[in-house]
């Protein structure tokens, strides 16, 4: 029996083999598109579950309020891990991270640039999981001086030589010891750490009491990630209960004198990833995007569900004489039922097994796109081939249900008489139904690409409040090239092609320095935690601020390099000033006890302008002069004159004495970076876009071949009785004509909803939706419509009206 | 074997109510060749349709071998019509995507036999109606006097207790419909009940009895010498 079914399916696609590849195709880049959203979700919520304790593992974080700010960090004050430890027993085990950026490595005469090295205690085994390759877990990192590589540094340090006892060292002249190493961290770690540095190296050159005191003002500066492991039968709950005494015991009595409080905060490990939106963290997921695409992957399925259904329903007439033959020799509607279901299981699984091809064809491209490293064994896992299988053996009988359900009601007396179309008309409602939620999904993806990319052009073109293109920033990294800023710059505008040269501690795009300041209110001076800048007389010029009142800083004016202060707009808002602030005064520097600091007068207001990325709202800055060189220094190059002013500057770089290779970045690709996400967002929502809209146009093309099937008697009638070419024409196109229209009515205010929710959650400043861009959509949605349908309507309505006729 | 008692068949559209058949008595015994004639509109499908199991009564009593089945289910309808009724058709209605064995073999797969009974069950109908040589085309590769021909193999393949032909040669030349009258005249000797709906005089010649129906209503018997005299 299922040999004949199977039979009877293939040769029903071989009898019209251009259906059934269009049938085949829209299920397989519906599965394919699935399995893609799969594997990037399960990559996501697998973040950190490789750690064997990963469910007894919490993060420490910081919430300080200082004055009337609110500061949420992702690292807390050093001594909070060990100070809990003692409090609470529920703590087994404790663990810090403290990164070092951009070190310079040195083995053996060569020299390697790392990231991602860290101090950490030794406790570090203890808590989260490594797989060891030679060496000793047990005592690494306890000695200072000690180091932990991964596989990947090891063999990039040491090539094949065994590494324990090798010696490496820092730029800064420190030595470490090699005592294991370890494998390489899985893709999926929130922190991911290439080399471990012993946390006692630090304890030993700041002195072990320094190092481990829990005195009050160790714990009001920001240190370092901490992990807790807490015991397996506590609750982190128990902790944040009994914070309040550990609260007062520890740090109220210096939070108290300058108006501050802290909340401690916590993550389970297996919910860093995607859930932390904190300061100082490390890069993270978005969960949103994990959302928005778990959903699309449904909707992607369900459009391929559907569009099965319209074309195995738009096929009917083909089967109905068999359907019929069947029902007379004695099938029962169960059994038709049963084979059609079978024939849309089967080709639910072929088609899963091609879009598993396809997946593997461009899986490099997607983990190009994603920036993922995901490999196709993730897929090949027992598990996760079965979910797909019973995916597509779910998908096989969601599509097969419908036509199944109606091929088998076919009246056997009807069909062998050639009549089909008795029960035509509620199916004809259904069968639009589905093509309007198909367009209405392809439509709601439409615009949400426009959107997307009307954001990202917002972005990239926003006034960001200084004059961003052709800046140049390098970093000085070696304190003894830095002491030579001042000789680098002069030697900089020796060249025509630079026009303004600046040293500070930030540049747009990466200023990160936030400190407690005294700051004039009515009556006091009052605390704030105040970001700022510390630069050179050229840096407003160099950014070309834009003064409201007041004036820049001055050489001139003999005080300006210790008691001059330049504000922005929304500082000067904040503080109340906002109707005058020059000459509000502000105490930077000063000790716990208010004495000391640096007095520092208003000079000058500035507009707003963007120094971090528009994720976030402008904040309260404050510029005024370094009394030693910075880490930054800034270039403006003449327009049109970069590849000479690189030479030159590459020039000056070594004639000055940088140790380091030249090295430099435009601040317009800093702003690049941070949209990074959205572009690439972008990118997948345009590729899933034209996906959508395909699978709709090949559900609209079967649902106009359907009609016009069922028209051509129709049509052959209305011929006879002198409708033109154009009337038919028009009345072919005009259902469909509506059908797409009412997908975009009901399509337009879901998605300017949805958008609009995504626009103002992850952006402080925002493009409006465009109504253009619907329109647009809308467009573009209903002329590639009826162009899909133009090849059955105009087939129909040229077709001879006396065949149409004695079509019966 | 078939016997009705005021069997009747009313259609009801939204408005319209057609009554088919009117309060029809037939009784048909095994081994008889039975036509059924009468204008278009008369009922005579209709009431091949109920005899076939296809269709049921809106009233009256249709015994089926001395059963009542005229409120059957339709899954109890397909289960005796499966194993008891063969059907000839006037546009032969072979499933185009099968081949000549294949829609041979099709009844025998509801009836559940294995591979190799069905195939030699095939092989004799097929034999039978002289068709084995074209067991692997497609109906239309076939002229309509062979499609018809593998029609009637489909028909006797499960050895059905009677065979139902509606207008059986309506489609065909009058060479071919000879040609398929006689099979079915053979079929007959050899013992097969059939009951056929037919139009034309000619057909009805083979029947031994005609049955005449007119507006639903049975309105003459006759055996088939007494007219043709």
């Amino acid at each position: 029996m299922f040999k004949n079914y199977i039979i009877s399916a293939i040769r029903n696609i071989t009898k019209s083999p251009f259906y059934a590849f269009l049938n085949i195709a829209g299920l397989t880049i519906g599965m394919a598109t699935f399995i893609f959203i799969l594997i990037y979700v399960a990559d996501e919520i697998s973040y950190d579950k490789h750690n064997t304790n990963y469910s007894r593992i919490h993060r420490l974080e910081s919430d300080f309020t200082i004055g009337s700010k609110h500061d949420k960090f992702a690292i807390v004050p050093i001594p909070m891990g060990p100070a809990l430890q003692l409090e609470f027993p529920e703590i087994e085990s404790i663990v810090r991270f403290r990164g070092i950026d951009n070190t310079l490595i040195i083995y053996n005469d060569k020299e390697y640039y790392e990231d991602n090295f860290y101090y950490t205690d030794s406790t570090i085994f203890d808590v989260f999981s490594c797989e060891l390759l030679v060496g000793d877990l047990k005592n690494s990192l306890v000695e200072p001086n000690t180091a932990v590589l991964t596989q990947k540094i090891a063999s990039k340090y040491f090539g094949k030589e065994n590494a324990i006892g090798k010696v490496i060292s820092t730029g800064s002249g420190r030595q470490y010891k090699v005592t294991a190493v370890i494998q390489n961290q899985p893709e999926n770690s929130h922190l991911k750490y290439d080399a471990l540095l012993s946390a006692s190296t630090l304890a030993k050159e700041v002195g072990e009491e320094e190092f481990n005191s829990m005195e009050p003002n160790r714990f009001w500066n920001i240190g370092v990630y901490t992990y807790v492991m807490i015991n397996k039968n506590s609750s982190i709950q128990s902790i944040h209960d009994k914070f309040p005494d550990f609260y007062d015991k520890y740090m109220k009595s210096l939070g108290d004198q300058f108006n501050a409080s802290f909340e401690l905060m916590t993550t389970p490990l297996s919910e860093i990833h995607l859930n932390s939106d904190l300061a100082s963290d490390l890069p993270t997921g978005n969960k949103a995007y994990v959302y928005i695409f778990s959903i699309v992957a449904i909707f992607i399925l369900l459009l391929a569900a559907i569009n099965y259904m319209n074309m195995a329903t738009a096929q009917s007439s083909n089967r109905s004489r068999e359907v019929g033959m069947r029902k007379v020799m004695g099938a029962e509607k169960q059994q038709l039922i049963g084979q059609f279901l079978s024939e849309s299981v089967l080709l639910a699984i072929i088609a899963n097994l091609l879009a598993l091809l396809v997946v593997y064809m461009f899986l490099p491209d997607f983990n190009g796109l994603t920036g993922k490293a995901l490999s196709y064994s993730l897929i090949l896992e027992p598990e996760f081939l079965g979910l797909i299988f019973a995916v597509s053996v779910f998908i096989g009988l969601v599509s097969g249900s419908y036509p199944s359900f109606y091929l088998s009601s076919f009246m056997p007396l009807n069909v062998l008489k050639g009549i089909t179309t008795s029960s035509g008309k509620p199916n004809l409602l259904l069968r639009r139904g589905l093509v309007v939620i198909q367009f209405f999904i392809a439509i709601v993806m439409i615009i949400g690409t426009f959107v997307v990319s009307d954001q990202i052009d917002y972005l990239k073109s926003k006034d960001l409040g200084f004059e961003k293109e052709n800046l140049i920033v390098m970093e000085l990294q070696d304190s003894a090239f830095r002491s030579k800023v001042e000789v680098f710059k002069e030697a900089l505008l020796q060249n025509p092609t630079i026009e303004n040269v600046s040293n500070s501690t930030g540049v747009p795009g990466d200023v990160s320095w936030i400190q407690v300041m005294l700051v004039e209110q009515e009556s006091e001076m009052k605390e704030f935690a105040i970001i700022l800048a510390q630069c050179d007389y050229d840096f407003p010029s160099l950014l070309g601020l834009n003064f409201i009142t007041g004036r820049d800083f001055d050489k001139k004016m003999g005080t300006d390099d210790t008691a001059a202060v330049i504000i922005n707009e929304t500082a000067a808002r904040q503080f109340g000033w906002i109707d005058n602030p020059i000459g509000k005064k502000i105490l930077y520097g000063m000790e716990l006890d208010r004495s000391g600091g640096r007095s520092m007068k208003v000079i000058g207001m500035v507009e707003d302008f963007h120094f971090n990325s528009l994720h976030n709202k402008v904040e309260p800055i404050i510029l005024f002069i370094s009394q030693v060189p910075r880490f930054f220094v800034t270039a403006r190059i003449k327009d049109g004159k970069k590849a000479t002013a690189l030479e030159h500057i590459e020039k000056c770089w070594h004639e000055t004495g940088a140790d380091r290779p030249f090295n430099y970045t435009m601040i317009t690709e800093l702003q690049e970076e941070m949209y990074e996400g959205e572009e690439k967002i972008s990118t997948i929502f345009l590729i899933i876009s034209v996906l959508t809209v395909f699978i709709a146009l090949l559900g609209l093309f079967g649902l106009s071949s359907f009609t016009a099937e069922q028209r051509t008697k129709e049509i052959g009638i209305r011929k006879v009785n002198g409708a033109t070419l154009f009337d038919i024409l028009i009345l072919l196109y005009k259902e469909f004509f509506w059908l797409i229209l009412i997908s975009f009515v009901l399509a337009v205010p879901i998605a300017y909803w949805r958008l609009s929710i995504w626009l103002e959650t992850s952006f402080m400043y925002h493009t409006e939706i465009h109504w253009l861009s619907i329109m647009l959509a809308g467009i573009s949605a209903m002329v590639i419509g009826l162009l899909t349908i133009s090849f059955h309507v105009v087939k129909v309505a040229s077709s001879d009206p006396v065949e149409a006729i004695k079509y019966e | 074997m078939i016997q009705t008692n005021e069997l009747t068949r009313i259609f009801r559209a939204e408005e319209v109510e057609t009554t088919a058949l009117n309060k029809v008595n037939i009784n048909i015994e095994q081994g008889e060749f039975v036509a059924i004639m009468g204008p278009s509109g008369c009922g005579k499908s209709t009431l091949l349709n109920i005899l076939g199991l296809l269709d049921t009564p809106t009233n009256g009593v249709f015994n089926f071998f001395n059963e009542n089945v005229a409120g059957y289910s339709e899954r109890q309808r397909a289960r005796l019509r499966k194993k008891n009724i063969g059907f000839v058709f006037q546009n032969f209605n072979l499933i185009d995507q099968f081949t000549v064995f294949e829609n041979v073999e099709l009844p025998l797969i509801y009836l559940g036999l294995s591979a190799k009974e069905r195939k030699t069950r095939v092989e004799a109908a097929l034999e039978k109606m002289q068709m084995t040589h074209r067991r692997k085309h497609y109906p239309s590769q076939l002229s309509g006097g062979q499609q018809q021909r593998v029609a009637i193999a489909r028909a006797v393949v499960s050895d059905p207790k009677f065979i139902l032909a509606d207008e059986p040669t309506g489609n065909l030349d009058s060479a071919h419909g000879d040609e398929v009258m006689n099979l079915l005249g053979e079929l007959n000797q050899a013992g097969t009940t059939i009951i056929m709906v037919t139009h034309s005089q000619r057909d009805a010649e083979y029947a031994q009895r005609v049955i005449m129906l007119f507006d639903g209503q049975v309105i003459s018997e006759k055996l088939s010498s007494e007219k043709s005299n």
